[in-house]
């Protein structure tokens, strides 16, 4: 995986209104940390981090960070968004060495039509969304896909049964189903289906 | 319509309705959802109105959540009662929510389908609210900055 070369500045001023002045000037505040050392408080063009996290690679991509010259191997490990408009407002970022193997979570995305389920009425849930992996920085994957193309109604995908690119490890249990295959459910007399039953209406 | 089973105190002060949401700001289970742009209070009435109309749209297949839980009382005075004599009665269970709070999920159909049925039920709802869909559905892959 190349790197990707991203500035950034080392920011003085901190606080919530030095924040926002620097979003509405364009500019994403963040923190650099990793390996011990301490802390710095920075400021990435908005357009270029952007641009940075919407490579093949992903949100997991490989960053080069010069921060006022010094350069960094450096992952996003945390995107702080707008709870309404979506948009970053702070980010981590991780420093890493090309040889430590590090954790990341990665999108599990699933792939193909499973036209065996469809064709008896049944559906497919997506259960696992996103999984805790282990790998080196170069080895990170920008999503794990699982084929359902092949499913039947009752089959489950497990973890276990996700295929991992090469130098990349699971963490999280083996046996946790990623996807299910539903029979068809019989519709309610309001039409509700299954949304009548008591555990579709969860409490969060 | 979904209320507690049993709760500490009947009645409860109003409380206020600012900021934006804290948590449940992500579609987490399904693959389509309903996304609160306006704070409000969402009674169990609505909640139910809205699944019935998204569940009748979708007709077949499909799996809904609902990621907000009526659970605070609104007490009302009954009509030409005289001020005073203590708090109304509770009347009716009430979810609050704030701006960026998922409402409700669903998975198992296509994004057609998906926004017709939740744009119907975001009809039932006294606020404003939009169809959102999950990051990594379809071909969404762009990372929102600003």
């Amino acid at each position: 995986m190349a790197e990707i070369t991203l500035v950034a500045e080392v920011r003085a001023e901190r606080g919530s209104a030095a924040s926002r002045r620097l979003l509405a000037a364009g500019r994403i505040p963040g923190v650099v940390y990793g390996h011990g050392d301490t802390p710095v408080a920075v400021a990435v063009n908005a357009r270029s981090l952007r641009a940075a996290l919407s490579t093949d690679a992903g949100v997991n991509a490989l960053l080069d960070l010069d921060v006022d010259g010094e350069r960094h191997l450096a992952i996003a490990r945390e995107l702080q968004r707008h709870p309404v408009r979506q948009t970053v407002s702070h980010v981590d970022f991780q420093v890493v060495r090309r040889d430590e193997v590090v954790s990341v979570e990665v999108a599990v995305n699933l792939v193909g039509e499973p036209l065996a389920v469809s064709r008896a009425g049944g559906s497919v849930e997506h259960l696992v969304l996103a999984t805790q992996v282990r790998a080196k920085p170069a080895d990170i994957p920008s999503s794990l896909e699982v084929d359902v193309s092949e499913m039947a109604i009752g089959d489950t995908i497990t973890l276990g049964d996700v295929a991992l690119p090469r130098g990349v490890e699971l963490e999280g249990d083996a046996e946790t189903a990623v996807v299910v295959a539903h029979p068809p459910k019989a519709i309610g007399a309001d039409g509700a289906g299954e949304a009548a039953s008591p555990e579709a209406a969860s409490e969060s | 319509m979904l209320m507690p089973r049993k709760v500490k105190h009947r009645k409860q002060h109003r409380g206020r309705l600012t900021g934006a949401a804290k948590g449940g700001q992500t579609v987490d289970f399904g693959d389509f959802g309903i996304q609160a742009l306006e704070p409000g209070w969402i009674t169990a009435r609505q909640i139910e109105a809205a699944r019935i109309a998204m569940t009748r749209y979708v007709r077949r297949g499909g799996k809904v959540w609902i990621r907000v839980f009526p659970d605070k009382p609104v007490t009302q005075k009954p009509a030409e009662t005289r001020m005073g004599s203590g708090k109304g009665n509770p009347e009716r269970w009430v979810a609050v929510v704030r701006p960026g709070r998922i409402l409700f999920e669903l998975a198992g159909v296509d994004e057609e389908l998906a926004r017709g049925a939740m744009e119907r039920a975001i009809q039932k709802l006294p606020i404003r609210a939009r169809f959102v869909v999950r990051p990594g559905v379809g071909s969404e892959t762009e990372v929102q900055v600003q």
